[in-house]
């Protein structure tokens, strides 16, 4: 079998031409705030645009004919194009001037991760922060197109289940073309960011960050453009509250939504993922609230926290919003969660496992197959007194197919090698163990903020450079689901059959 | 009264033999030589070769001049569409006889009487229907509700405990003076007729006695023929044939724990689907280890309705041995009825001969209310409402010149069942339940006419 490459560079291209076209959005932020870098950044928006348009040009006359190969290679050397072509703003300003560094900071943005290695952020050009959280929004973009379009259609770890578009058991299609699904979410998505940008102005933030910090929750992402993230509003419980609830929302199924809009907000309500996505936050919040309230103490930490509206409320709040931006893989920051007691930090080492909803934009395992594996897991017990009975794990009261538990537990089972070995390669680099585990997990999660001494309220400017490459491929390999990146490392990929 | 029948098959021919003893004028159309030079030989019909869907061989048969135009053959769709072309030909009522329940459902809103079918049957619907009310009355071995139970037929094989064996029905009678049930139909073991009993014909041993029953008066009968009517909760069902799945979730909804064992593993899992309370086994159910795996001893009743009789007659003497009181099995082949009940099998359903009969008591909408055939007796028990004009109405019973091979077993008056016995005088509005030989059906209906 011959590669269609003309179709894939033509692809990639026309991505460059995207990329560039942003990258002039943020050269006309920082012309209106003035801040000295404008002629870079157009200079970074226009290289890549020429870029984008000579690949074009060169592969104009290539075959309208795709494959599920070439679909795999686009979607990966897609991200890697956008993030080394998304690195020029970083590089050509000077804010970032190693390539590795800015490079690692450009893929943490694209996969919505928002780890950072930047010391001092409010240091950073305007033009260059709004272009660090347009990355995410941008990444956050491709994962609802990838989730509804390209994941179902190679198959990967059960995603036919929840994407809209996908033939089977879940047929809740919004629309029959893809292209018009990909835009209603879209439209969606850009609603929800343009509501939450107005309701932090109102709540008093400035314009600048209010934007800033809207285009990073709706992609899960979490770069902030304060040094100590949203934490810099702990006296202004309003301003959290809203980033709460918009991580919560950034954390559903936007398919979700669509019905919702349309009226049909009683069938979004009863879905199963939802619901249990729900529950997991309620539960958690309420167990963390009740050890810190009485385990623990918010003040003892580098964080200034000046609970305006009492002690018990802030409790409440802090445990929610970190509740919250770990499970939805945001990674914003309004406290020391390392710092509580040993037993919060085991726990919420592991809700980084968990991750949003299938169909959102936040990365992870995903609530859905925690569901499936969890009510499959039970159901063994029965298949083992009736082992010539049919019964099959249930999703939104319809029965699913065997092959697809088997794709979610394939996908779980990689998930955790992929975490193990992520871990072992960290240490290899000096990393000690609580704090490798922390970065593999947190990375393959695209959550963040991790452990130790990656915790939340440092960076990741310390991983020596070889080790900000590797935490770049977990990234990668957790956003794009494992399957679309690892695949290409198996031989039988290249193979001619 | 003009009948085609389209299909000679066994519901065609069941009904085409039923219509017959009325001298209705009856044609049957096939397509198969061998079963229309059966039917041709043994009824009293006029038969047509050819297909029903065809004009030519529809105005062969006179349909213009029909009253009533009947596709029984075991196609759906040629039911379908023999019925529209009947229609459209002159044909005054049509019924089709359909496999998808569906389509009973949402008879108005698909528009059947638009497109001209008047009636559907569906032999499916009505066997799972007919297997949840024997497991409702499951010490008898038949039973039928007249008025939504205010009168109850109950069928019973005499014990020897029983109280009244070898007592003439007239010192049973006396036995038991608060009489809420009385016999109408007696068929002696191993006997091929049935005995519409009179007052001194006595009770046997080994009798299958019909009763009609009032509302209360069927646990009275178990208590005296010393059998209990047991709760059933647990049951088996082997087959996933549409009788299967339909019993399987109606029986389910109602709460009885249901076991469904379903021989192909995609229709098993699609079941699966359908339906989450009913535990579904892929198996065909002749593997008895298996059975006993998934504890058959504990299960109160035992449904086997695979497409096969052979099998199902099998299974329930398997599910027998292994002290299941009650078994219900699928029986296509009318030869093995006898003999699977002698065998013990308590419970025989024939979906064809439940079409027959239900199309039958169409025919007779208007004076005949309700009727039901005795399985494996030729007798009929028939309800009839009492008009004005009717010979029977204010008389007494036993001034009435009644067909010797029929019997009134109760009457229903305003919604409740008495027992009539000869003193009892009839009026009008009354709904009267009677017991007759086919030979004297014409007879009892015209004291009703």
């Amino acid at each position: 079998m011959k590669l269609n490459y003309k179709i894939i560079f033509y692809f990639l291209g026309s991505l460059l031409l995207f990329n560039g076209a942003f990258m002039l959005l943020s050269t006309l932020i920082s012309f209106l705030y003035k801040d000295g870098v404008t002629g870079q950044l157009s200079l970074a928006g226009i290289t890549t645009l020429f870029l984008g348009v000579i690949v074009m040009f060169f592969t104009k006359n290539h075959i309208k004919e795709m494959n599920k190969r070439e679909g795999y290679i686009v979607v990966t050397f897609g991200w890697i194009i956008m993030s080394l072509s998304g690195s020029l703003p970083y590089i050509f300003t000077d804010s970032i001037p190693n390539f590795t560094n800015a490079f690692f900071e450009t893929m943490s943005g694209y996969t919505t991760t928002g780890a950072s290695i930047l010391n001092d952020i409010e240091a950073v050009p305007k033009g260059v922060l709004f272009w660090r959280s347009l990355t995410h929004w941008i990444g956050g973009m491709g994962i609802i197109v990838l989730a509804i379009a390209i994941l179902p259609l190679l198959g990967i770890g059960g995603m036919q289940l929840f994407a809209a578009e996908a033939p089977g058991p879940s047929a809740d299609k919004l629309h029959p073309r893809i292209t018009d699904t990909a835009k209603r979410l879209w439209l969606i998505y850009f609603g929800y960011t343009a509501a939450e940008t107005l309701f932090l102005s109102l709540a008093g933030m400035s314009f600048f960050d209010a934007i800033n910090h809207a285009l990073c929750t709706l992609s899960t992402g979490g770069f902030s453009t304060k040094n100590a993230s949203v934490a810099y509003w702990n006296d202004q419980p309003i301003i959290q509250y809203i980033i709460i609830l918009f991580m919560f929302l950034a954390g559903t199924n936007f398919v979700l939504s669509y019905f919702a809009f349309k009226g049909k907000i009683q069938k979004a309500l009863r879905d199963e993922e939802l619901r249990l996505y729900f529950k997991f936050i309620l539960i958690f919040t309420i167990i963390a609230s009740v050890i810190i309230y009485f385990k623990a103490d918010l003040t003892e930490s580098s964080i200034n926290h000046p609970m305006v509206w009492g002690k018990a409320e802030s409790v409440f709040r802090h445990a929610l919003f970190q509740i919250i931006s770990v499970i939805t893989t945001t990674g914003f920051v309004s406290a020391d969660y390392t710092l509580w007691t040993p037993f919060l930090m085991v726990f919420f080492f592991g809700i980084m496992f968990l991750g949003g909803s299938a169909g959102s934009t936040s990365g992870g395992v995903k609530v859905v197959r925690h569901l499936i594996l969890i009510k499959n897991g039970f159901l063994e017990f029965k298949r083992a007194l009736h082992p010539n009975a049919i019964i099959p794990v249930r999703y939104n009261k319809k029965a699913i197919e065997g092959g697809i538990v088997f794709n979610i537990l394939g996908f779980f089972i990689l998930y955790m090698l992929s975490f193990i070995i992520g871990a072992l390669v960290f240490s290899m680099f000096g990393i000690d163990y609580k704090s490798a585990i922390g970065l593999a997990a947190s990375t393959l999660g695209n959550v963040g903020p991790a452990l130790g001494d990656f915790g939340p309220v440092n960076n990741y400017a310390a991983i020596p450079l070889l080790g900000q490459w590797w935490a770049s491929f977990l990234m990668l390999i957790g956003r794009l689901e494992l399957f679309t990146v690892l695949i290409l490392l198996t031989p039988f990929f290249w193979r001619n059959r | 009264m003009k009948i085609i029948i389209a299909g000679a098959g066994e519901v065609g021919f069941h009904l085409a033999k039923l219509l017959s003893y009325e001298s209705q004028e009856i044609t049957l159309i096939d397509v198969d030589k061998d079963s229309l030079a059966y039917a041709d030989t043994h009824l009293d019909i006029k038969v047509i070769r050819g297909d029903s869907t065809s004009r030519a061989i529809l105005k062969d048969a006179q349909v213009e001049n029909s009253d009533l135009f009947i596709a029984v053959t075991s196609s759906e769709t040629t039911n379908i569409t023999a019925c529209v072309l009947a229609k459209q030909l002159g044909s005054d009522k049509t019924i089709a006889r359909i496999t998808n329940t569906e389509f009973i459902r949402h008879k108005e809103e698909l528009g059947f009487t638009k497109f001209g079918i008047d009636e559907l049957i569906s032999p499916e619907s009505l066997a799972a229907s007919e297997i949840e009310l024997s497991l409702k009355q499951s010490s008898f071995t038949d039973a039928y509700e007249f008025e939504e139970g205010a009168l109850k037929m109950a069928r019973i094989v005499l014990s020897r405990s029983a109280l009244f064996v070898g007592k003439t029905v007239k010192e049973a009678a006396k036995i038991f003076p608060e009489i809420h049930f009385v016999p109408i139909a007696i068929q002696r073991f191993g006997a091929q007729y049935t005995i519409i009993p009179r007052g001194d014909t006595k009770f046997q041993k080994g009798d299958t006695v019909v009763f009609i029953t009032t509302e209360n008066g069927g646990e009275e009968l178990c208590r005296l023929t010393g059998k209990a009517n047991r709760d059933i909760k647990n049951v088996m069902v082997l087959g996933g044939s549409k009788i299967g799945f339909k019993t399987a979730r109606d029986l389910a909804e109602k709460g009885f724990n249901v076991k469904l064992f379903v021989e192909n593993k995609e229709r098993a899992f699609d079941i699966a689907d359908d339906l989450p309370k009913v535990l579904v086994i892929h198996s065909d159910g002749r593997n008895v280890q298996l059975l006993d795996e998934e504890n058959i001893s504990d299960m109160d009743a035992f449904i086997a309705v695979g497409e096969n009789s052979e099998t199902n007659i099998m299974s329930c003497l398997v599910a027998k041995s292994k002290d299941v009181k009650k078994t219900v099995a699928l029986v296509e082949n009318m030869d093995y009825f006898e003999l699977s009940q002698s065998v013990g099998i308590e419970t025989l359903i024939n979906k064809k001969l439940l079409a027959a009969n239900n199309i039958f008591r169409y025919i007779r909408k208007g004076e005949v209310v309700a009727m039901t055939k005795l399985n494996n007796m030729n007798a009929e028990l028939l309800e009839f409402e009492v008009k004005a004009s009717s010979e029977i109405c204010n008389k007494y019973i036993k001034k009435l010149d009644f067909p010797r091979s029929a019997i009134i077993g109760g009457v229903i008056r305003d919604g409740i069942g008495q027992i009539a016995l000869g003193d009892f005088k009839i009026r009008e509005g009354d709904r009267v339940v009677v017991c007759s030989l086919l030979q004297s059906i014409k007879g009892v209906e015209k004291l009703f006419r």
